[in-house]
């Protein structure tokens, strides 16, 4: 350094410039490089996070207004709009039960189709690639789908199609259940939605836990073969715990994502939430949010985003601390 | 429980299955008699067969053909645990959620039917094998919280708990240093004496080996080459392969040729021997096989001495050794007899063995031919004389065996096989019993280095843990 | 003699084992007792797994022919698991915009242009940061590389209604395609996966690279990006799935000149199952449009979906 400052000032020569240049562009490059993808997530991620707590604590906020120069009183207004809203009781609860029931019923199913999977040899792949399927597809589009096989025509009154699954039904002697129609109950409604939520739900879980199959070290069923278990104690003892870890993963994912529902009830029953009369019935947290939004209640929505955030937040919580006391690492 | 293997054959089927070629016969045509309540060593290089020998009699892996009894009973169809064996693996395969006491427990917990212990059963026998490999002091802990070798005693106690009628261990001791190698093979020796469980061990150190079995037998290329008595196979080889394998430091191998029953190594003559027809040989000479002598007949020029306490290794170097220098152990009496640069040895004729060069079979002289007779006589007695007769498996064939086999190793390998396209890449590894399930075999090999990870972690507790001990001690 | 000496101890300590010295005969049947286990595990876990992979498929192969069937048929009080007449033509409805007022063709094309331009900028972006994280030596790498994995933790919900109000009264990108690309060019998880993956690739490389005066984006271009093609491909992938599966944002940002095509099959769903007159048929075709894209995709590059998806954990 003090060599450098001592040194007399002789004009640079085009190739020491350069060299400078070079050395100062060095210098800057990684954050030119993440320059593209840093100012998006400050837009668009970081901000947004900041904003949305200004917003949500800012009393009867709504986005058009602010433009105009009104400014807006700190307040947990939007938060008590949010909870009053005459929906948010039947919201959180559906979201809560669909999650307390998809998550476990699928987790146990993927369990066993990716056990079931792992211990056959012919078909495995074809098997492997029908299981996958589910995960490709439009949530909306075949959620049209599970409308349709459910559904009752009636026109006019006058019952048309049974719909193929109450076709099924009566083939073995049931009775015929309006499912998703206008005459139908919350209970049929849910019922059809939990199915539709496991069968999109498996595809993910099942390569999660096959993942994790394959990579127990084969020994350890060596070892317990040897030592005699049956396959249902190997299943229990070695297996499960084994895979403890995936079954953390995809239970605490499944959780969050629960928590997230929202389309596959748009795609059964569209933006009304609800069958044909009963608009909003199956009404999620997510789907309240949006409401707002639409109805230009921003306040209000960044509250309810919230309020989600900390459900899931304490949620994962749980769940962490749970499968940190279970769970074998 | 006498073991009876009979014409056992393992033949791996290649990944492409109408590959005939690429089939690997790992296990050729195996016969042996184990005699009951002994300690058997499997021994041969890697990939010799001995590892999947040892999973056929665990019935882990059918044989492609032959038989296994136990005592009077073909178990050749019996599932693993119909055979009441116990298996003691290499990485030891201890159930890491479970603790010490749930690992051992676990085999008496599987017994169903009126085999069922009581729960006070179960543990009396689980604390009294594991005072016997003396770990009754670790019960709670997890396997990850012990370290090598007390994790080896609990695979031990592991595969004893349920009193097998064979033990079976898979190089049991390579996953530990070398300190710990030797206290626990005497500790394997011990815990097999005092069961009289017909244990059988599979290793590729012949020094572990020789120094506790019973009987070992030397394997090369899913072939016996020679069962007996360590002391006799290791004084008696039946041909260069079982001479070169067997003995540290390694036998000297020189070229020769016997002219007129004299032995020449080069043009000089180093040993008379009677009995031997003409023909040119190896000759393979025990490192205590020399006797430094001023006028010695075969000489050597000095490149070296190593002092090891009572006894001095002469290196040097012989312009027809096969090996890269000439060791030989001699007493310190005899080091007068070295001028600086030229070693002259005689030989001791019982350490002196000589090797068809075409066969690589031994061939016989002098007082050999009678002390060989009167082994072979004695191991037949005991049910344990078995020499490989006909021309030895090679090398080379071997290359051939392994050579479809082989897959992708390292990254750019692996990084290039994605973009080679792989004919029929759909269905390969799904029949290969050998090594993992998974399709690809880049990927196979993931959990069995997974598996060894926590081992070697563990060395440097083990030392510490040994430390302690001795310390109480 | 051998068989008597274990009976006798037998006699005197339980032994647990398997029955020591028993008859062939018994060897043998517990030797098919194996054997008929065995099998019927087998049968047991193919028969499970046949049940559930028809569950798994029907509502594919429902969709499929209730595609082709007249709306009468489809109407009809017993359905039908066969159609009696393929009624092709309702793939043409879909495209018709008189019979729906929706021009699904448009919001196909849409689609299209969104999720070709958004994953193209996106791997530039990735790759640029990837590299960054991956080779370059800065300071505060480590503090920025934790932030954005930091974010991964936050629902995507949180951001939507600023984003909302950003795109659409900040920016004034009401109804434009940058309202559906720009939010969305980074991925935090990509960028990780990418890092991950270059890290892989042995850093002498890159030194080499250096001394022969290569430049950065010259490494980048012939190095580093061949050695990660698969997941690059994998992104790629996943980042077109999401465009063709995005419904919310859409839905909230622009209108129908810019829709996609999620959105329109809703709408058109709304349209033909609500009233009087509905027509699945036509409703189904359009499914079948929007889905068998995907499957093809899916099946072409099955491998390099489910290795990028076991990662993720998330759609799109």
């Amino acid at each position: 350094m003090m060599e450098k400052t001592k040194q007399p000032k002789v004009p640079l020569t085009k190739a020491e410039k350069k060299i400078r240049a070079k050395a100062i562009f060095n210098r800057w490059k990684a954050w030119l490089y993440l320059l593209p993808a840093l100012a998006i997530l400050g837009l668009f991620t970081v901000w947004p996070i900041i904003n949305t707590l200004r917003i949500a604590f800012s009393n009867g906020y709504q986005g058009m207004l602010e433009v105009n120069g009104e400014t807006f009183t700190f307040g947990i207004e939007n938060f008590k709009t949010a909870i009053e809203v005459s929906g948010f009781g039947n919201a959180l609860g559906n979201t809560m039960l669909l999650t307390v029931i998809t998550v476990p019923v699928s987790t146990m199913l993927a369990l066993l189709i990716a056990v079931a999977l792992n211990s056959i040899k012919p078909l495995r792949r074809l098997l492997q690639t029908i299981f996958f399927l589910p995960y490709v597809t439009n949530g909306i589009a075949i959620g049209m789908v599970f409308m349709a096989m459910f559904n009752m025509i009636a026109i006019g009154g006058k019952a048309q199609s049974l719909g193929i699954i109450n076709g099924i039904i009566t083939a073995f002697g049931g009775s015929p259940i309006d499912w998703v129609g206008p005459n139908s109950s919350k209970v049929a409604n849910m019922a059809v939605l939990i199915l539709y939520i496991v069968w999109n739900a498996l595809p993910f879980k099942i390569l999660v836990l096959l993942g994790g199959l394959q990579g127990v070290n084969k020994q350890y069923y060596d070892a317990a073969r040897v030592d005699g278990a049956s396959r249902w104690r190997i299943f229990w003892r070695i297996t499960v715990p084994m895979l403890s870890p995936m079954i953390a993963y995809v239970v605490i994912t499944g959780f969050i994502g629960g928590f997230k529902e929202y389309t596959s009830i748009v795609g059964i029953f569209g933006e009304e939430m609800g069958p044909y009369m009963h608009a909003h019935r199956l009404d999620t947290m997510v789907g309240l949010i949006y409401d707002s939004l639409n109805g230009n209640f921003e306040g209000e929505a960044a509250a309810a985003s919230l309020i989600l955030f900390l459900i899931i937040f304490a949620v994962t919580m749980i769940n962490l601390y749970v499968s940190k006391k279970k769970v074998h690492y | 429980m006498k073991v009876v293997l009979e014409h056992l054959t393992k033949i791996f089927p290649s990944r492409n299955k109408k590959d005939k070629d690429a089939e690997v016969v790992a296990v050729n045509d195996f016969d042996l008699v184990i005699p009951d309540g002994k300690l058997i060593g499997l021994l041969g290089p890697s990939g010799c067969g001995k590892s999947t020998t040892l999973f056929m009699i665990s019935g882990l892996q059918a044989p492609s053909s032959g038989k296994i009894y136990f005592g009077d009973d073909e178990v050749t169809k019996l599932a693993p645990e119909n055979r009441g064996i116990g298996l003691v693996f290499q990485n030891y395969a201890l159930y890491p959620h479970m603790t010490v006491q749930q690992n051992i427990l676990f085999p008496l917990q599987n017994l169903k039917g009126p085999n069922r212990l009581s729960k006070e059963e179960m543990l009396k026998r689980a604390n009294d094998v594991a005072k016997l490999v003396q770990i009754d002091e670790f019960m709670n802990r997890k396997p990850s919280e012990l370290s090598g070798g007390q994790q080896q005693r609990v695979a031990i106690a592991r595969a004893l708990v349920k009193m097998p009628r064979v033990l079976l261990l898979d190089e049991p001791l390579s996953n530990l240093d070398a300190r710990l190698r030797l206290q626990t093979r005497e500790e394997i020796r011990r815990i097999q004496r005092d069961t009289q469980i017909t244990t059988i061990f599979v290793t590729h150190d012949q020094e572990e080996a020789m120094s506790i079995s019973d009987f070992i037998v030397v394997m090369k290329l899913g072939v016996i080459m020679q069962t007996g008595r360590p002391q006799w196979v290791y004084d008696d080889p039946a041909n260069l392969f079982v001479a070169k394998f067997l003995g540290t430091p390694p036998i000297n191998v020189f070229k020769g040729r016997v002219e007129g029953e004299k032995l020449y190594i080069g043009e000089e003559e180093v040993l008379g021997v009677p009995g031997a027809d003409d023909r040119e040989v190896y000759v393979g000479i025990r490192p205590e096989g020399f006797l430094l002598k001023k006028n010695g007949k075969l000489s050597c020029k000095v490149s070296g001495i190593d002092v090891m306490g009572r006894d001095v290794s002469v290196v040097s170097t012989n312009e027809n050794s096969l090996n890269p220098v000439v060791r030989s152990i001699i007493s310190s009496d005899e080091m007068g007899n070295i001028s600086s640069d030229e070693a002259r040895f005689d030989l001791k004729s019982h350490k002196v063995f000589l090797f068809d060069s075409e066969t690589e079979l031994r061939v016989y002289f002098g007082e050999q031919v009678a002390a060989h007779e009167k082994m072979v006589a004695e191991m037949k007695e005991a049910g344990q004389y078995y020499v490989h007769e006909g021309p030895l498996p090679r090398e080379a064939d071997d290359a051939d065996r392994h050579k479809t086999a082989e897959a992708p190793k390292g990254f750019f390998a692996k990084v290039k096989s994605l973009f080679t396209k792989k004919p029929k890449k759909e269905k390969p590894a799904e029949n290969a019993d050998m090594g993992s399930e998974n399709e690809a075999p880049a990927e196979g090999e993931v959990p069995a280095e997974n598996a060894e990870t926590p081992v070697e972690k563990s060395d440097t507790p083990a030392e510490n843990a040994e430390n302690h001990e001795g310390e109480a001690e | 003699m051998e068989a008597e000496n274990m009976e006798k101890i037998e006699e005197t300590s339980p032994q647990p084992e398997t029955p020591r010295g028993m008859a062939e005969k018994d060897i043998n049947k517990t030797a098919r007792a194996q054997l008929v286990g065995k099998i019927f595990v087998q049968i047991g876990l193919y028969l499970f797994l046949t049940v559930m992979a028809v569950i798994v498929l029907f509502p594919f192969y429902w969709m499929l022919i209730s595609s082709v069937k007249s709306v009468a048929e489809y109407n009809a009080l017993n359905p039908t698991l066969w159609p009696k007449q393929f009624v092709w033509s309702n793939y043409a409805d879909v495209f018709s915009a008189e019979a729906t007022g929706i021009d699904l063709g448009r919001m196909f094309l849409n689609t299209v242009i969104v999720g070709v331009v958004s994953t193209i900028l996106s791997l530039i972006v990735t790759v640029l940061s990837a590299f960054a994280l991956a080779r370059l030596e800065f300071r505060g790498k480590n503090i920025v590389f934790g932030a954005m994995l930091a974010t991964m933790m936050i629902p995507g919900e949180l951001f939507t209604v600023t984003n909302y109000i950003t795109v659409v009264n900040w920016l004034d990108w009401g109804n434009t395609f940058a309202a559906l690309i720009v939010p969305f060019l980074v991925s935090v998880f990509y960028i990780y996966l990418l890092r991950q993956n270059f890290l892989q690739i042995p850093n002498e490389l890159y030194l080499a690279a250096k001394v022969d005066g290569t430049s950065d984006l010259k490494y980048l271009w012939k190095v580093m990006i061949p050695l990660s093609a698969p997941t690059l491909i994998s992104i790629t992938i996943l980042k077109m799935m999401g465009a063709w599966n995005s419904y919310i944002w859409p839905k909230l940002v622009v209108g129908d000149s810019h829709q996609l095509i999620t959105v329109g099959l809703r709408e058109l769903a709304s349209m033909f199952s609500v009233g009087n007159n509905p027509n699945f048929p036509v409703q189904m075709a359009a499914v079948v449009l929007v889905t068998v894209p995907l499957l093809i995709v899916f099946i072409c590059f099955r491998k390099y979906i489910m290795r990028g998806v076991s990662r993720s954990g998330t759609k799109g």
